[in-house]
């Protein structure tokens, strides 16, 4: 919200210099974001804008297009001044701006100058270039009765400095110009002035007939009828403080309800009274298939769920939202109906939402206004009706179901303290209520005033009230902690283990979108609205954002692409939207299969577990893969990257289920292993794997180690066969081993081979 | 005896040391020690002849001093030889052997770094899911239904009952339910807004949580925590400031600043000229969440406090752009 200073200043008293202000009601109250000068430069600046009285004009000798005039300044010695515009003539009072007056903006100032051969002094000044309307088609003639030489600022409302006010959810209150003022009273001990507007004298009564159909979306309106109204323009002082709020002044009537509602904070809405079908209003919920074409020119098609404001014969307003072109205030108004109201939140709210619309309005009411404030802006309207649009106030209907007392609270002034760990007096609690509007009587039971009465509903509620006022002064203490343990827990540990062996591979960590376009799992988690169809499902698999990932770098020219990233996917669960989730890894790399599987082996051991790989068709498309426990490994068929490319993905919790509790030492030292390389021919199917696990099984413990040595095929091997070396080493933690156990042990394996895989020794 | 009587055993010694300082190889220094202290020496044959103490004694002593001034050439010939290597012109400016090495992502980086803060203060680390009901996300945490965060706009649905996170908060309410307090936790990780993509939004974002709940927790607990979360990283010059807010879940609210760690409070253009720079929310814990959890305010009170990890990372290592976290360019986490 953009709060006009000198409006503040209108309803409250305050000392502080402005940014004094602003920046001490950031911390008790709201956001200020900037405070903004506005209009004319401000200091002595000033007294270059002046009342002047027009004494000759005529054309300009060297100009069609120009009036040459001469203008009494008040200083005896009348200026001429080249004016563009033609409204006007000797005799008018204008504005006047003479040599040396910086213009609003601060960029330009205006000098003595030849105009097409005539010296101008001055300048005759528009709305427009005060910055106070829009109306630019000639200049501003002022009152006649104004002296030549008195001082503009006197006159107009020149310039001012706003505050640009962000208020918090809980404060609607402070969406008006008297609310903040409330706030500035509570802050600084300044008098807060009473609210604005005064009844004007009430001319007949009207029957004017309202019915609300539905009083929980509506508790509350209020229809005034004005006659003899006259639509025009209006007065400089309110054009200039609408436009200083940032709002666009149109008619006096419309800008007479904008106006009220930043005063005080309920919205209001005018119609022309003629337009109404039937003469009447009615509150109700909308009809099927009924449609409404709104202030902003947007047809509607409305929801059963809208609630709408009705003629007799159609929709003429979305309730707290906009009005309808329907029913709009023109220039042919001479009779207008006055709304005030209370309209439900939630109402509110999702009407916006379902026709994508904002207003001032709306903002309002979906924080909730003061159900009170509709009397109010309903009594200050009128005034303002009638002493600036000539309107009689003829006739009034209030319609109002049941509106809830605001609440009184038991409150103890202790729990302040305890609450905020600051000593704050009673004294001081009770006064900063007391300007709040609170009441406090001598047992504490404080009531709620009911501009606040949505916010402020319990004792923690109050504490805040007095706590915001002082949070500079809150101290810095730690918790008295009876019992302390940090720690990461073991899967946590485990997680940035398997990071730091990435890392020490030369693997880079990427981040990439649970959501994702795609996923290979037909029944993966879909948003019903995604924010686009790239972020539409919640991945099973992080590998299609990685094969992302990697075409990114692939794309701007990256080398040596190798990504992994530890993060979530989310496993669909049968008739529910909650989702399994799981911590996994995932990796990809340029390279063939086994540059992948080396990286998942590195991993299995730095945690100490052996991996057992078995080949099988894990990714759509790729000419090698393998299961592992707990995952995968596989080479990439095409996926939009040139050359060989493999992926792994390992369920972190399967894995980490795998890992020992404890390492056993195992003597290695005492006595020393028998080291003897094995080769076998067997059937080019055979998995060496397969070969070592048997013989593990075969040997037993006393196997300490069995590594891998070649694969071979060719010379000397027959067709459909290939020969597989191995290391092995035997060793025993009690003895040293003899060579007739290293025979035996040997035997076993070389027997266990030929049983189950046909494995001939070679020599 | 008659060993001994037989060498002058100190000449024995002179000889010896003056062969052995005077080798300018190993292999003259070989020759003197194979001569001299070897198996034929007399040295050693004198040695395993001797019967009696003195004798073994003087022997034994010409022998250790003999040994240990063949090391002492040993080393000195060694040093010689790589002094003539430094000065034959090896380029110790080129590369070693390659080695391969990646790096940890920014915001894991970050991530842990925060974490050990609060292990080092004596909190856990809590790892949340990020789908949660909307009762854990929203209605637990005491937001209205009116609150704007609640909308189709703000807030992705699967579908009435159940949202994508879009805060930390959440595992506020799933900590308490889990735990018997005192507890005092962190929980990072992701959260979900419907934000369009910009240089400072994303759909997809970090955040962690802080949570406290003990007896006697008040918000002076919060300030002091605060403050020494962010000294310790940011510097123990920075001091941190509480303004008022809103949040659902916390009465009273508070929004936290923390003095500018790029110009320690002087103004620059980071903190907006301002010498603070917005770090997150934060607040007393509302009684009303403990009563959602079947806790009883009069014995627990909490604070806690939420703030973006991205943030962090873009002012502390000037990236204008968070996007740049989720593009993944080596270019870029290579720097870190
Ligand atoms: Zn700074």
């Amino acid at each position: 919200m953009k709060v006009p200073v000198s409006w503040l200043r209108e309803y409250v008293d305050f000392d502080l210099p402005v940014e004094e202000l602003a920046r001490q009601l950031v911390f008790t109250s709201c956001e200020v974001d900037r405070i903004v000068r506005r209009g004319v430069p401000g200091g002595d600046n000033l007294r270059h804008f002046v009342v002047g009285k027009v004494l000759e004009a005529a054309k300009h000798p060297n100009a069609d297009k120009l009036q040459l005039t001469k203008v009494d300044v008040g200083d005896g010695e009348p200026r001429s001044i080249v004016c563009g515009a033609w409204n006007f003539g000797a005799g008018a009072t204008v504005a006047v701006v003479t040599p040396g007056g910086v213009m609003p903006g601060g960029e330009f100032t205006i000098e003595k100058r030849k105009l097409r051969g005539e010296t101008s002094e001055g300048m005759i000044l528009s709305e427009r270039e005060l910055e106070l309307g829009e109306d630019h088609a000639g200049i501003m003639v002022l009152a006649d009765d104004l002296v030549a030489g008195t001082p503009l600022a006197d006159v107009l409302p020149l310039g001012d400095d706003v505050l640009e006010i962000e208020t918090l959810y809980n404060r609607p209150d402070l969406t008006s110009v008297y609310g903040i003022a409330r706030e500035v009273a509570a802050l600084t001990g300044g008098e807060l002035k009473p609210m604005p507007g005064v009844e004007p004298a009430r001319d007949g009564d009207e029957p004017f007939p309202v019915t609300i159909e539905d009083l929980e979306g509506c508790p509350r309106f209020i229809a005034r009828v004005f006659r003899d109204v006259t639509l025009g323009e209006s007065p400089a002082w309110l054009k200039a403080r609408l436009s200083g709020a940032g709002m666009r002044p149109i008619s006096n009537v419309v800008d007479i309800t904008n106006y009220v509602m930043l005063a005080l904070g309920s919205p209001l809405h005018a119609y022309d009274a003629e337009t109404l079908a039937g003469g009447q209003i009615i509150v109700r919920r909308a009809r099927a298939g009924e449609e409404l074409v709104t202030l902003d020119g947007t047809r509607r098609e409305l929801d059963t769920r809208d609630l709408v404001i009705a003629d007799a014969e159609r929709a003429i307003g979305l309730a707290g939202v906009m009005g309808g072109e329907n029913t709009e205030v023109s220039g042919s108004t001479t009779s207008v109906i006055l709304e005030t109201a209370n309209f439900e939140p939630l109402t509110v709210l999702k009407s916006g939402e379902r026709h994508r619309m904002r207003s001032e309005s709306q903002t309002r009411w979906e924080k909730g206004v003061d159900p009170e404030a509709a009397g109010y802006a309903a009594r200050y309207a009128s005034q303002l009706l009638a002493e600036l649009a000539g309107a009689r106030w003829t006739g009034e209907t209030e319609v109002r179901g049941e509106i809830p007392a605001p609440p009184t609270i038991a409150f103890r002034p202790a729990y302040t303290n305890e609450a905020i760990g600051l000593d704050v007096p009673e004294s001081e609690q009770r006064d900063r209520l007391d300007r709040l509007g609170f009441g406090v009587d001598e047992q504490w039971n404080v009531s709620v005033p009911s501009w606040r009465a949505r916010d402020v509903r319990r004792d923690i509620d109050v504490v805040e009230e007095v706590a915001r006022f002082r949070l500079e002064d809150v101290p810095a203490t730690l918790p008295n902690r009876q019992a302390m343990h940090g720690r990461l827990t073991h899967t946590q540990r485990l997680r940035r283990q398997v990071e730091d062996v990435l890392v020490g591979a030369g693997l880079h960590e990427a981040y990439t979108y649970s959501l994702q376009p795609d996923d290979p799992d037909p029944n993966a988690l879909e948003l019903p609205v995604p924010l686009s169809s790239q972020q539409r499902l919640l991945r099973t698999t992080l590998s299609v954002g990685l094969i992302g990932a990697a075409r990114h770098n692939v794309d701007m020219g990256n080398h040596d692409v190798e990504l992994f990233e530890v993060a979530h996917v989310y496993l669909p669960v049968e008739g529910s939207k909650v989702p399994n989730e799981r911590w996994r890894l995932g990796g990809i790399l340029q390279g063939n299969f086994f540059r992948a599987k080396g990286i998942v082996e590195a991993v299995f051991e730095a945690l100490h577990v052996e991996p057992t790989f078995e080949r099988a068709q894990v990714l759509e498309g790729s000419p090698v893969g393998a299961r592992v426990e707990s995952g995968w490994v596989a080479q990439h068929g095409p996926v939009g990257l040139d050359g060989e490319w493999s992926a792994f993905e390992l369920d972190l919790e399967e894995l980490f289920a795998l890992v020992p509790e404890r390492i056993l030492y195992r003597d290695v030292i005492t006595f020393p292993p028998l080291r003897q390389d094995l080769a076998f021919v067997v059937d080019e199917g055979v998995p060496a794997g397969q070969l070592l696990a048997a013989a593990r099984e075969a040997a037993g413990e006393e196997l300490r180690e069995a590594r891998f040595l070649s694969d071979y095929r060719g010379d000397q091997i027959a067709a459909g066969k290939k020969s597989v070396a191995f290391a092995v080493a035997f060793q025993s933690p009690e003895r040293t081993l003899s060579d007739e156990d290293a025979t035996r042990l040997r035997r076993a394996v070389v027997e266990a081979l030929a049983t189950r895989f046909g494995a001939e020794l070679r020599a | 005896m008659d060993s001994l009587a037989a060498v002058d055993w100190t000449a024995y010694e002179q000889e010896a040391l003056k062969a052995i300082e005077g080798a300018l190889s190993e292999s003259e220094l070989d020759d003197a020690r194979v001569k001299y202290l070897g198996r034929k020496s007399e040295l050693a044959q004198a040695l395993r002849a001797v019967r009696d103490r003195e004798s073994g004694m003087l022997l034994n002593g010409i022998r250790a001093r003999l040994e240990a001034a063949v090391l002492a050439r040993e080393h000195d010939l060694l040093r010689v030889a790589y002094e003539a290597a430094a000065d034959s012109g090896v380029d110790v400016t080129i590369p070693g052997h390659p080695v391969r090495r990646g790096r940890l992502h920014l915001l894991t980086q970050i991530r842990r770094e925060i974490e050990d803060i609060f292990l080092g203060m004596g909190y856990e680390v809590w790892d949340g899911a990020e789908v949660a009901t909307t009762w854990e996300n929203f209605d637990a945490l005491t937001s209205d239904p009116g609150h704007p965060s609640r909308s189709q706009f703000d807030t992705f649905y699967l579908d009435d009952d159940t949202v994508l996170r879009t805060h930390t908060s959440p595992d506020q309410i799933r900590a308490m339910q889990q735990r018997t307090p005192p507890v005092y936790l962190v929980s990072p990780g992701r959260c979900y807004r419907r934000d369009t993509p910009d240089a400072t939004h994303s759909p997809i974002f970090l955040q962690v949580e802080c949570l406290a709940v003990d007896r006697g927790i008040t918000l002076a607990d919060l300030q002091g925590t605060v403050l020494q979360f962010f000294r310790a990283l940011f510097g123990q010059e920075r001091e941190v400031r509480m303004r008022t807010s809103f949040f659902p879940f916390t009465e009273p609210s508070v929004e936290f600043d923390v003095t500018c760690f790029i110009c320690g409070g002087r103004g620059c253009g980071t903190c907006k000229h301002s010498g603070w720079i917005e770090m997150g929310g934060a607040g007393w814990v509302d009684p009303d969440v403990f009563r959602n959890v079947d806790l009883d305010p009069a014995e627990w009170q909490g604070f806690a406090f939420g703030f973006g990890i991205e943030r962090i990372a873009m002012l502390r290592h000037g990236l204008p752009d968070l996007r740049a976290f989720w593009e993944n360019d080596l270019r870029v986490l290579g720097q870190f």
